[in-house]
């Protein structure tokens, strides 16, 4: 064990220089071949750039999503706001391909990862969600597993060689500041956990398989606050090797972690940019009236 | 807001209500003892009539044929409790894989689609078709109808067609209670669907449908009209599924109406070897449910 | 309420509008804050009129009633405090309450600036030797003075950014006055008591070019609050001997 491994600090939390940041490549990849892409798995480079393009998200005739242009960067945190129905969790499943899942459902435009578009149909979805992991509202650690089989789960399920799963489960545990309070109890089952350990749990289960971007669907609304902001710590230090979305219905917590702030109504974009600006002086007065509470 | 004076009429119990309240009380203990006396009879029948029976020999002899003899010359019920074990376990291997599958088909597939909805109607409605119909179809279509003889694979056809409706409907309450965030989760790993079905929803909905499944095998264990058409009945223990065989349900049929004493008690000692092994089957599937949701 | 339950009628919420009470509570403290500035006018208009006729005692109230501006510092503030404590208020909401912490502390230092000329005016005992020319020009500079605080209050209150850049414009005017009266004092003679005086009469000019300079302060929260950009008014402040 090098002996970083050891600097835990007493919240549980990994030290600082143990997540190293993945080495900082050029933000376009080498020139590629047309747009033919990668028929399976994807070599996109760490820290990649998600940028959407004229995305539009149905369900059925409705138009739920209305064609956003937006781009979230690696290294950041990104929070999308805005009121209930405006669309943003459709958006944000649009991302992952998470949004075909539901029976009628589809979606248009572009998702870019880097250079790669997630829609173009030589793509195979089930590696695109590898790439981009998802946490949820309601934490929901598999029942019939235990904790470490919840971790490995997502490399077992994939049809990725595991490798060395109990180094892989214990960096995926210490990726998400729980290690030191379930390394005793790995092989108990996950759902006996308090919720914010579960919720932390699923964490570490998305990044077992080392994805490139989290998606974040209000992951704190299910939880008391200080299991919230052990969360938000995490994702403070989380954020320097993976891009993260984060949709949230609270604002302070959009103030607190993320580096920009992007507003949606209605299905559209309304405004983003740096959350401080966002949250002092935004561009828009329907952002403003939004922020200040006037309505939403 | 005072509780005084005005207020308090409204929380009283008034001598009225203490009436309705008891009368209505009276009115459903009184329904519930009603439903229990059959039962009680029954049980009480079963033991008091079938116990008698009982012995090492009962359940280690084959029943002879003889009816016109003393008791120690009829014989027992062996054949007829194996042969109920290898008709019924063939009838589960049938239909517990084909039923589970159309329920995973329904759920995980199909869901609103109008197909899914034709397939779920017709479901429906096989499982109110009498019993008798699946040995009768069993029976036109691999008996009289290509010329060859009744068999017990034949019978196990038939109860796997009454099982069938049954399974498809219990795995599939099963399956649709597994909370769709643990379906999402496993996608959202990046794992194939089919994947996500046998790995995560299959284990997750296992206990509900062990009980599911048991129950239907009870039930069909406990049928004789299809097998009367079907499999008919030998007095031999027998291993070949596709000879005549023996099962119980037949047997108590055919021993009920005789005229000799010892013949009519043995069924009622099958009667209860029935009563009893669905029973055990019962207790069984809540110990395995009780055991998973511990575990 | 308790009528209200009792008579079957709901209790109305209406939400039509998010935060009213938070709105109110805002509302009310700026209410408070410009009010100050009222104050302030007042006590400009009692110390000049105590200096034009030396009216000791007059001035000796308006010392005392600094009480007033001291007391509603102390309670803007607080209400301040309670406003981000309790309701995290956030973009234009959040510039406003920065402002009225600024513009509160202008409103105090402004009350300061009477007291200390009020505070002259005995020291240049009951019959100072007045030079009409020099009290005039004082006068003048007094008048210009309240006319900015008048100004400024009313910039904040319809959130005018060109009315308070007005104030900057005013402000040259003010500090015109008071290299005039340095320039005057230099040449006021040899008399010690005329000197005396002179040398109050600086210090007064001083005192009333500073409620200047803080009313263009306050008009520079004004245009904080409407852009979120903050940036001085003028260049020429001027200072003496320029």
């Amino acid at each position: 064990m090098s002996p970083a491994e050891s600097r835990i600090d007493p919240a549980g939390l990994p030290a600082p220089d143990m997540l190293e940041p993945k080495p900082a490549n050029a933000s376009q990849s080498a020139p590629h071949d047309g747009d033919a892409g990668e028929p399976t798995g994807l070599l996109a480079p760490a820290g990649l750039t998600v940028t959407l393009q004229r995305l539009k998200a149905f369900y059925g005739e409705v138009e739920q999503v209305k064609g956003i242009d937006l781009q979230f960067r690696s290294g950041e945190v990104t929070a999308i706001i805005g009121p209930s129905g405006c669309g943003k969790s459709t958006m944000v499943r649009c991302i992952n391909r998470m949004h075909e899942e539901v029976p009628g459902a589809r979606a248009e435009g572009r998702v870019l990862l880097d250079d790669l578009d997630v829609y173009d149909p030589s793509i195979d979805v089930v590696a695109v969600r590898r790439a981009i992991g998802m946490v949820f509202q309601k934490p929901n650690p598999f029942p019939t597993m235990s904790v470490f089989d919840n971790v490995a789960a997502g490399l077992r399920l994939s049809t990725r060689k595991a490798g060395d799963l109990q180094h892989r489960v214990e960096s995926a545990l210490r990726g998400a500041g729980l290690w030191e309070e379930v390394k005793d109890r790995l092989s108990e089952p996950g759902a006996g956990l308090s919720g914010g350990q579960q919720q932390r749990l699923c964490i570490a289960r998305s990044l077992a398989v080392e994805p490139e971007a989290i998606l974040m669907d209000e992951p704190c609304s299910a939880l008391d606050p200080i299991a919230t902001l052990k969360i938000e710590e995490l994702i403070d230090q989380l954020k320097r090797r993976v891009t993260i979305v984060i949709v949230t219905h609270n604002m302070q917590q959009a103030a607190r972690v993320a580096d920009r702030t992007a507003f949606m109504l209605d299905g559209e974009l309304i405004e983003v940019g740096p959350t401080e600006k966002i949250f002092t002086n935004p561009e828009d007065s329907r952002t403003e009236e939004y922020v200040t509470g006037k309505f939403g | 807001m005072s509780a005084t004076g005005h207020g308090i009429e409204r929380f009283a119990l008034t001598p009225a209500r203490r009436r309705k309240d008891r009368l209505a009380r009276a009115c459903i203990l009184t329904a519930t003892v009603v439903a229990l006396i059959p039962l009680a009879l029954i049980v009480y029948y079963l033991l008091s009539k079938g116990l008698g029976s009982w012995s090492w020999s009962f359940f280690t002899t084959d029943p002879t044929g003889n009816t016109f003899f003393a008791k120690e010359s009829i014989g027992g019920i062996k054949s007829a409790i194996l042969g109920t074990i290898e008709i019924v376990a063939l009838a589960a291997a049938l239909a517990v894989p084909i039923g589970v599958g159309v329920a995973v088909w329904l759920v995980e597939y199909g869901r609103s689609s109008r197909f899914a909805h034709t397939v779920r109607f017709f479901v429906d409605v096989l499982t109110g078709v009498p019993s008798i119909m699946f040995g009768l179809f069993v029976y036109i279509v691999l008996i009289a109808g290509t010329g060859s003889s009744y068999a017990a694979y034949k019978g196990s056809f038939a109860l796997a067609l009454l099982m069938l409706p049954v399974v498809t409907r219990s795995a599939e309450v099963v399956l649709l209670l597994v909370p769709g965030a643990l379906r999402e989760s496993a996608l959202a790993l990046g794992a194939p669907r089919w994947r996500t079905i046998a790995r995560i929803v299959l284990p997750t909905a296992l206990p509900g449908l062990v009980t599911g499944i048991l129950l239907a095998i009870a039930r069909a264990a406990g049928e004789t009209a299809p097998l009367l058409f079907t499999a008919a009945a030998t007095f031999r223990t027998s291993f070949s599924l596709s000879g005549f065989m023996n099962s119980l349900p037949v047997q108590i049929y055919n021993d009920v109406t005789s005229p000799t004493t010892a013949v009519v008690n043995r069924a009622w000692g099958a009667a209860l070897t029935l009563v009893s092994m669905i029973l055990l089957l019962n207790l069984f599937a809540r110990l395995v449910a009780r055991r998973s949701r511990l575990g | 309420m308790g009528t209200e339950a009792n008579t079957g009628q709901p209790v109305q919420l209406t939400a039509a509008q998010g935060r009213q009470h938070f709105q109110q509570q805002l509302q009310e403290l700026e209410e408070r804050a410009l009010g100050g500035l009222d104050v302030v006018v007042e006590q400009l208009d009692r110390t000049l009129e105590a200096l034009t006729h030396q009216d000791v005692e007059l001035a000796q109230m308006v010392i005392a009633d600094d009480d007033r501006v001291d007391g509603r510092y102390l309670e803007v503030h607080q209400g301040i405090l309670s406003l981000l404590a309790t309701q995290a208020p956030v973009a234009g909401d959040l510039r406003l309450v920065a402002a009225l912490l600024h513009v509160i502390v202008h409103v105090e230092r402004m009350g300061d600036q009477c007291v200390n000329i009020a505070k002259l005016i005995p020291l240049s005992g009951y019959q100072p030797p007045v030079r009409p020319e020099v009290l005039e020009t004082i006068l003048k500079m007094g008048a210009h003075a309240r006319s900015e605080v008048v100004q400024c209050k009313a910039a904040f209150s319809g959130r005018d950014i060109g009315l308070a850049e007005d104030l900057a414009r005013q402000d040259r005017d003010i500090n015109r006055l008071n290299r005039e009266i340095f320039n005057s004092a230099l040449e006021i003679g040899d008399d010690p008591d005329t000197r005396e005086w002179a040398m109050h009469m600086i210090l007064v000019a001083r005192a009333l070019e500073r409620i200047g300079d803080n009313a263009v302060d306050v008009g520079e929260q004004v245009a904080f609050v409407v852009t979120g950009l903050f940036r001085e008014f003028s260049e020429q402040s001027g200072s003496i001997g320029t």
